[in-house]
């Protein structure tokens, strides 16, 4: 899920940079220095989900993970997802340079919120915080798939044909996102409870 | 390659598709219908095509396997990453002190 070049008109190009400029520098002034370690392996995890491909039927979709990334990062996931597809189009040739902006806001916004939505409900207990990571994992990729429906009704698609699509062809990347992030959500919760602190609601 | 060997090979060439018209004329007798001509025609052009259909489709399997990503990058990029967060962290510990 990622959007090309010169699909998005100009305004909607200039606009996503712009926000996604100003959201990344919100979520670098949130970044804790002493989080960068985690930071990093996030991002680089991140980066290297896009090349696990699910076959399903004539053609693949990939792993995203933005539900993960906001779960384990926070506020810094915007910071982590804007590195890593930076570096994705650049090497891997997804998404487009110029739609930067937008493909950050895709997949950022959604991290955000499911890092908020993560840290909110997870609770106490390992089995809560299993659900409510697992939840997270998948709504994820589903906000992700209605974003992108919202930038491409400004390239002039219908929104709900395009919705539609997008969530459809994403039905299997979403369980299996839901579960990924359940199980490595269930797995840091019993070897490093500390990775799932919560950041958003601790003081910068 | 010496001269004389390339006019050699260029005389054999001229000689051959001077004597091809003829070598025709020649196996195709007058009397035979050109329907037959035409049908063998067709049916080569088509085995043609097919031919190089399958070879267009062979050469765009071979562009997209270029696009892939190969191992290359996608080290690349981990190493990106480490190392930008590695220059941050450093930055970071400096301010501290």
């Amino acid at each position: 899920m990622h959007i090309s070049d010169g699909v998005l008109p100009i305004s909607v190009t200039v606009g996503g940079y712009v926000a996604s400029a100003a959201i990344m520098a919100w979520s670098a002034h949130r970044t804790n220095s002493e989080e960068l370690p985690k930071l990093a392996v996030v991002t680089a995890a991140f980066f290297v989900a896009s090349l696990v491909h699910v076959p399903l039927g004539p053609t693949s979709v990939h792993l995203l993970i933005p539900g993960l990334t906001g779960a384990l990062l926070g506020p810094s996931a915007f910071l982590s997802i804007g590195l890593g597809l930076l570096l994705q189009s650049l090497l891997i040739q997804f998404g487009g340079l110029t739609a930067l902006g937008a493909n950050a806001l895709m997949m950022g916004l959604p991290a955000l919120v499911c890092g908020w939505f993560f840290q909110k409900y997870k609770g106490r207990t390992q089995l809560r915080q299993v659900l409510v990571g697992g939840l997270a994992g998948a709504s994820g990729t589903a906000l992700a798939a209605i974003i992108l429906a919202i930038l491409l009704v400004t390239g002039g698609e219908d929104f709900f044909g395009v919705a539609k699509i997008a969530l459809l062809a994403h039905v299997p990347v979403i369980i299996i996102e839901g579960v990924v992030s359940a199980f490595t959500i269930g797995f840091l919760a019993r070897v490093k409870p500390v990775l799932l602190k919560p950041t958003f609601t601790r003081s910068t | 390659m010496t001269i004389i060997q390339r006019c050699f090979m260029v005389g054999v060439l001229c000689l051959f598709l001077a004597s091809s018209p003829s070598l025709l004329l020649a196996q195709t007798p007058p009397g035979e219908s050109s329907q037959e001509v035409i049908t063998l025609l067709k049916e080569q052009n088509s085995k043609l095509s097919s031919d190089l259909r399958r070879i267009q489709r062979e050469i765009a399997a071979l562009r997209a396997d270029l696009e892939k990503p190969g191992l290359k990058e996608v080290f690349a990029g981990i190493g990106y990453i480490f190392g930008l967060f590695g220059v941050a962290a450093f930055v970071a510990s400096r301010r501290k002190e």
